[in-house]
């Protein structure tokens, strides 16, 4: 009897353990982002962290963080484009390499993925907001920002250019 | 009979140049509208884009590019957003309701290597009007990129355009000599 007491206690004991880690909640959608325009305060191409936490979309840099609460997100739409690996001044500066060298350079990009949003400020004016962030980490935060109450327009993937009048319509049914 | 002639021809002369700025300004009735429209406040409203596809970045960068310019180079104390309670209480209100006309997304990598094609281009048709719907001005307005930037600088230089034109016929301290120049264009 001892001996399967013994048995029995720690293999209860280990299946306790890997049942509460499966029912541990999953880690917020968080990924890297350049803030392209519109959150207030925010400049325009400012490189942080984006990320859905506690009910709201949170985009955290150098020198603070802005939040916009899910609920108030009227819009959220996904899509892709690609950019130059060098890019900013040195990327400009690069154009001008000899021997067709710049447009070598430009031939290098990388692919990102796009994410626009249009919320409602406490005063019921209308913002909006365009993030870039690595390919595959759009849809997990239109997906998170969904589940706290953002609405969409467009529920199909890297569908940002469907077609206008459905995206209207879709937007007259939420009002 | 000559100096009844000569009398005769300058006062038709004279007639006629005094109907021509008339008549010209019956040919641009939104312009006389506008000119005399006083206006301290602007409230943007959405881009909408009925029948062009535009993709949503587009469409928001175009918004918030506009309102950035708006209350840079727009020359109105106030800039309301769309949908924004505040703007039912100001004064002389303008609305500023603009559609996208056309769309044309050209690409960065091919301005790049042959620097003559991929450009993009937009263009929108801005409608200002007032509190009541009553038409202002009505423009049509483009914004390019052709040769260095990504495809969303397009909506800057839209913005900035439009920013521009609004200043010139919106700006609050206008004196009326200049309302007369601007029917005469």
């Amino acid at each position: 009897m001892k001996l399967e007491r013994a048995i029995f206690l720690p293999l209860l004991f280990f299946l306790g353990t890997v049942v509460s880690l499966g029912q541990t909640q999953p880690a917020p959608a968080e990924t890297e982002a350049v803030q392209v325009t519109g959150l207030t305060g925010v400049k325009q191409n400012t490189k942080g962290s984006l990320k859905v936490e506690n009910g709201s979309l949170s985009f955290a840099y150098s020198q603070g963080s802005c939040d916009v609460p899910a609920a108030s997100i009227q819009d959220v739409v996904t899509g892709s484009d690609s950019q130059r690996v060098i890019g900013g001044t040195v990327g400009t500066i690069s154009r001008l390499a000899p021997y067709g060298g710049g447009t070598a350079l430009s031939l290098l990009r990388t692919k990102l993925d796009i994410i626009t949003i249009q919320y409602r400020d406490p005063n019921g004016g209308l913002h909006g907001a365009i993030f870039t962030m690595p390919v595959g980490k759009a849809e997990l935060i239109k997906e998170a920002l969904l589940a706290k109450g953002a609405h969409t327009s467009i529920s199909s993937k890297e569908d940002s250019t469907a077609d206008p009048t459905q995206q209207s319509e879709a937007k007259e049914q939420l009002r | 009979m000559k100096p009844i002639k000569t009398a005769t021809i300058l006062w038709t002369l004279v007639a006629a140049l005094s109907a021509a700025p008339l008549l010209c300004a019956q040919e641009h009735p939104l312009a006389k509208v506008n000119a005399t429209a006083k206006a301290s406040a602007i409230q943007i409203e959405m881009i909408q884009a009925r029948d062009v596809s535009l993709p949503a970045e587009f469409q928001v960068a175009l918004y918030e590019n506009l309102i950035q310019e708006m209350q840079k180079e727009g020359g109105f104390p106030e800039v309301y957003r769309d949908g924004d309670r505040n703007a039912a209480g100001a004064p002389e209100l303008v609305i500023l309701h603009t559609t996208v006309t056309g769309f044309k997304q050209g690409s960065e990598l091919k301005r790049d290597v042959t620097t003559v094609g991929g450009a993009t281009s937009i263009t929108v048709l801005c409608q200002f009007t007032d509190k009541e719907g009553k038409v202002l001005l009505e423009r049509s307005i483009d914004g390019k990129v052709r040769l260095i930037g990504d495809n969303l600088k397009a909506t800057d230089d839209f913005a900035k355009k439009t920013a521009k034109l609004t200043a010139e016929r919106f700006t609050p301290d206008r004196n009326d000599s200049d309302s007369d120049s601007a029917i005469l264009r």
